[in-house]
């Protein structure tokens, strides 16, 4: 994708992994952290009985994306390990609800940001985290 | 709710999609024009809300109404945010945001129509 080539020049260090093509990653950080807090509002509040540990899964999701989404945007160093600890939790995160929801499928009944690796949304949440761990890798101040 | 007006709304947004991928394969920060067709298409976008909320509170059938809301509110807060947040930036990620908020915009509309379609309408 275009990914690669909006990496330009005018990044600042303290705030690195915010600027540049992290604003495109932040960007859509964003959207799965509205996409991912909606759609867990509405289970929760809707059909909270039908399967009460995926849709907590689903709120766990959600917030690990707006930390993640907050974190990237600041950018400072504590930001930056904070971040990173977030999307290292999302990754094993969709890596393990996909692999679940694959294997025992009756345990995710409605489809969850991560069920299926993500499948729902394009994959995007499973390539997510590994493109954010690699970004917080390239802006390491250092 | 599933009418012209929606598809208009996704047409435009495609669009102007176009426009942005263009901008960030020429490396250029959004212009003038731009920003007034992205606020041309968020007067749309308005219009889609009003318009869903009113039918909404006039349809007594069912429909799942938060998610629907949620939907439009989303679709709605959608260009401002990604305007705001490229606010100061100079490089293609500009172009990069705008493009993602472009191409999301279709899908959360498309989501709009098929909980308005499931709710029996």
């Amino acid at each position: 994708m275009r990914e690669e080539r909006a990496v330009t020049d005018g990044q600042q260090p303290a705030r690195a992994s915010g600027r540049g093509f992290g604003r495109v990653l932040v960007a859509v950080y964003a959207v799965f952290a509205l996409a991912a807090t909606a759609r867990s509002l509405v289970q929760i509040a809707t059909r909270f009985d039908e399967a009460p540990v995926a849709y907590l899964l689903s709120a766990l999701a959600a917030a690990i994306y707006i930390v993640a989404t907050v974190a990237l945007a600041r950018g400072d160093r504590t930001s930056r390990r904070v971040a990173l600890v977030a999307i290292t939790i999302e990754l094993v995160g969709v890596l393990t609800v996909g692999a679940v929801s694959l294997v025992v499928p009756d345990l995710f009944p409605s489809a969850s940001v991560w069920s299926t690796f993500g499948s729902g949304y394009l994959f995007v949440p499973l390539v997510l985290p590994i493109v954010g761990l690699w970004w917080l890798r390239r802006t390491r101040p250092d | 709710m599933t009418g012209p007006y929606a598809t208009a709304v996704i047409v435009v947004s495609l669009l102007l999609a176009c426009w942005t991928v263009v901008l960030l394969i020429v490396n250029r920060p959004p212009g003038r024009a731009l920003w007034w067709a992205l606020g041309a298409l968020e007067v749309l976008v308005l219009g889609l809300l009003v318009g869903g909320v009113v039918q909404m509170l006039a349809y007594e059938g069912d429909l799942a109404r938060l998610e629907f809301v949620l939907y439009l509110l989303g679709a709605a807060a959608l260009l401002p945010l990604a305007g705001w947040w490229v606010r100061d930036e100079k490089s293609r990620a500009a172009a990069g945001v705008l493009t993602v908020a472009l191409l999301v915009l279709p899908i959360m509309v498309v989501r709009v129509q098929q909980v308005w379609a499931a709710g029996g309408a």
